[in-house]
């Protein structure tokens, strides 16, 4: 308990210093990248040191700790935790001479907080009022937040934002105020034009409509929370590394686009399995990544606010797995996923050799949902992406999002003539963008509102 | 030996060419296998096929056992790719022959069937542990329609999944040789018919671009479903063409024929230690664009022939060049008549 006392005092003093030199934490905390989430007062503290200066960041001396970073249960410490006389060890990697100031090579800890290296000549006395000043706003941060909660659960979002606002004003880089915030204002003001909200389901991290359904269409989407997950597989070679992306929130097709959809906004309809008594409810296929690029284009022409899109290759796995760290086991796919072994049908059906015409695809949405009531997310028609195919690790910032990129297309999910281990969330298949399939079709994505804090899409 | 393995060298770029024993090992493509350059090919002797169902045949016992046994002596020499086809029934007799050395052998599987391509790769991954090579024939102008894609795509993803370790088409079609490099993607290597006759049709812009692409090239049907024999009148008299029933050294043919046929028997008798058929697979070997040359072999002899002709490879000889240009005349005289029945479109289709 003294440890942590000492520890929150020590974070205050730091963040009420940033104050004081009127710097925004904001810059610091995205330098820190993935530590920031969790550390956010050690990270504002650095932002007050040398060390931030120079670059000197929190892997220079905790090591990479991937482990740490991915764990979400906290069971993983970083790879360095130096203790002791670790500590003016470390210390002296860098600091080969000793202090230089005082050339000592031994106990740096005695004149320099870790984090922060307050300067020994700012005097004991700036120090305890940095203390002071710091656990006052402490005090105030967490009186507002819990007000905030409190209005929050008798459903005064307005009133609650105010307090939120407040906590804000007190530690401006807090994260889950920041989000509190974000929620009340989107419960307030969902800004979701395009959108008719269905139900009264709403995200009490977000603020957001779980359900939601665009505007003059039967197209039904679902939120998918923010949240960080592995992404890849060992499994398969075009998959690893295995490693971690961080999502945002965004909305995702709860079905698979359906051929009735497809008609409906575009009119002929490019389907193989067209013209079937239940075609309308049977996903689209035989469409193209610039198909599915020209259906998004008209309907963002068509709704207001826009913005429909293909999900990413990491959206869509994330979607996928669902918070699952593993591909479904068979018992489950075959509850949830049209596949090669339950979607032949005709008199070849039973035959030991079961031609291609006897599988097709089935009606969307008559399986079970995944664990976020996404549909056939595994299985019926492969999807498509938007990114290019590209190897791991994923990111979206290195040109593969971009419409323009050349190559393959990622297409993901597995289908109707797929065998069971082809449906792996994991599993990437990349096509011509100009290429269509009788098995390979899409589910559209929109992101949310910009006010909902963003996150890097790599870590 | 590891070479059905994945080899990779130490450093730099992975080798070309690994030579041990007798045995010639050439990188596919820009894959990780290494085929011997002399493979085992999947056709069947007829003399021992029954019939099993309409237009169906399989060997019966005792050619299966001669098959076994040709087989295991082809890989004691060497030889490390076996090309099989379902039909024939050859696939399970296989896996049982390669079981106890699968990770010396590259199994090479071919699509004739009505199942659908995944179904049939996934019967043939689960018999064999995996496949090594499988391919599917392309016939005239079907290279870039829609079922042909549609079964490209499958066997990508076989690929993808580890199923199968390369991809390619068998097509005697120049024309969709050339398509196919474009249009397939992925593709690791293309079955084409190569032999010292066809040859002389260069494949102009086929080869330059395949070569080009890296995709890996297994020349068949080496010695023309056997006809080459036929051009040979000291072949032993129990070695008969596949399917054929050339007879070059037949009273009619010598009457047409008299000026070639004189020019090649005199060509052969400055080889005395060589067959027509030795030189025409040394003819294939020496191609260096080539991992491998599949071909048929019904009997022990022609196993030992053709691993005793790699022993040689590196140059043609000049007797051996005019042995080779003296029977590729015949065969023009001949016109289509050199090949077996079901063959002689190829003719047409090269204009040689």
């Amino acid at each position: 308990m003294g440890r942590l006392s000492l520890s929150l005092t020590l974070i205050l003093a730091a963040a009420a210093g940033a104050a004081a030199a009127a710097q925004q934490p904001t810059p610091e905390l995205g330098q820190a990248g993935p530590c920031a989430r969790c550390h956010v007062s050690s990270v504002l503290e650095w932002g007050l040191s040398a060390h931030q200066k120079v670059g000197t960041d929190c892997v220079a001396c905790h090591g990479a700790s991937h482990g740490h970073v991915i764990d979400e249960r906290n069971n993983v410490k970083p790879e360095r935790i130096p203790r002791g006389a670790a500590i003016a060890a470390l210390c002296e990697t860098c600091h080969a001479n000793g202090c230089p100031k005082t050339k000592q090579t031994a106990s740096c800890q005695t004149c320099h907080h870790p984090h922060a290296l307050l300067d020994p000549n700012k005097g004991r006395a700036v120090q305890d009022q940095w203390v002071k000043e710091a656990n006052g706003k402490l005090e105030a941060f967490n009186r507002y937040m819990a007000e905030g909660d409190r209005l929050v659960k008798e459903g005064s979002f307005p009133s609650a934002r105010d307090a939120f606002r407040q906590a804000v004003e007190q530690i401006p880089g807090d994260r889950r105020a920041v989000a509190r915030l974000g929620m009340c204002e989107r419960r307030i003001d969902p800004q979701l034009a395009g959108f008719e909200i269905v139900g009264s389901e709403f995200d009490p991290e977000t603020g957001l409509p779980r359900r939601v359904k665009v505007s003059g269409t039967a197209i039904e989407m679902v939120l998918v929370p923010a949240g960080d997950s592995d992404m890849g597989s060992d499994r398969w070679k075009d998959s690893a590394p295995v490693h971690t992306v961080q999502v945002d929130a965004f909305y995702l097709g709860k079905f698979e686009l359906t051929q009735g959809q497809w008609k409906a906004l575009m009119g002929a309809n490019p389907s193989q399995y067209a013209g079937r008594p239940d075609s309308d409810r049977l996903p689209v296929e035989r469409v193209s990544w610039d198909d599915c690029q020209t259906f998004v284009r008209t309907l963002n022409g068509r709704v207001p606010g826009g913005g429909f899109r293909l999900p990413t290759e990491a959206e869509w796995e994330y979607a996928a797995r669902a918070g699952s760290a593993n591909p479904p086991a068979h018992d489950e796919l075959l509850r949830s996923a049209w596949f090669r072994e339950n979607t032949a049908s005709g008199a070849d059906a039973a035959a030991d050799s079961v031609p291609l015409e006897s599988y097709a695809p089935k009606p969307v949405g008559s399986r079970q949902p995944n664990r976020w009531g996404l549909y056939d997310m595994l299985g019926n028609v492969w999807e498509w992406t938007s990114s290019a195919s590209r190897p791991y690790p994923f990111d979206a910032g290195d040109g593969r999002e971009s419409e323009t990129a050349t190559g393959l297309r990622v297409l993901r999910g597995g289908s109707f003539v797929d065998s069971a281990e082809s449906l792996d969330p994991a599993m990437r298949h990349a096509e011509r963008s100009d290429r269509r399939f009788r098995w390979n079709g899409f589910r559209l994505a929109r992101g949310v509102p910009a006010s909902v804090p963003p996150a890097a899409t790599k870590k | 030996m590891a070479l059905a393995g994945r080899v990779a060298p130490a450093f730099g770029a992975p080798v070309r060419e690994i030579r041990r024993g007798g045995m010639v090992y050439r990188r596919l493509g820009q894959t990780d296998l290494y085929p011997s350059l002399l493979s085992f090919g999947a056709h069947t002797d007829t003399s021992y096929k029954v019939p099993v169902a309409v237009g169906s045949t399989m060997l019966n016992a005792e050619g299966q056992a001669r098959r076994d046994h040709q087989v295991a002596h082809a890989l004691d020499l060497g030889v490390n790719m076996v090309d099989a086809y379902q039909t024939e029934g050859q696939w399970e007799p296989l896996a049982q022959l390669v079981r106890p050395r699968r990770d010396k052998v590259l199994v090479s599987l071919y699509y004739n069937s009505k199942e659908f391509v995944g179904q049939h790769i996934d019967r043939g991954a689960k018999l064999f542990g995996h496949v090594d090579l499988y391919r599917f024939p392309v016939r005239d102008g079907t290279v870039i329609d829609g079922s042909t894609l549609d079964d490209w795509d499958a066997l990508r993803k076989a690929k993808e999944a580890g199923k199968v370790r390369a991809i390619g088409i068998s097509t005697h079609i120049e024309t969709e040789m050339v398509k196919a490099l474009s249009q397939l993607e992925g593709l690791d290597y293309i079955f084409f018919p190569y032999n010292f006759i066809h040859a002389r049709a260069d494949y102009s812009e086929f080869l330059p671009a395949a070569i080009a692409k890296g995709v890996g090239l297994i020349a068949m049907k080496p010695l023309a479903m056997g006809s080459i024999v036929s051009f040979d009148p000291r072949a032993r008299p129990d070695a008969k063409p596949e399917s054929q029933r050339t007879t070059l050294f037949s009273s009619r043919n010598r009457m047409i024929l008299p000026a070639a046929v004189a020019e090649l028997t005199g060509t052969l008798s400055r080889l005395p230690d060589e067959t027509l058929c030795q030189a025409a697979m040394r003819f294939v070997y020496s191609r260096d664009f080539l991992s491998s040359a599949v071909t048929g072999m019904w009997d022990d002899q022609q196993v030992d022939d053709n691993y005793k002709a790699m022993g040689r490879y590196s140059e043609l000889r000049h007797e051996e060049r005019a042995a080779l240009d003296a029977a590729a005349r015949v065969a023009k005289l001949m016109g289509p008549r050199w090949l077996p029945q079901g063959y002689q479109w190829l003719e047409d289709q090269w204009g040689v």
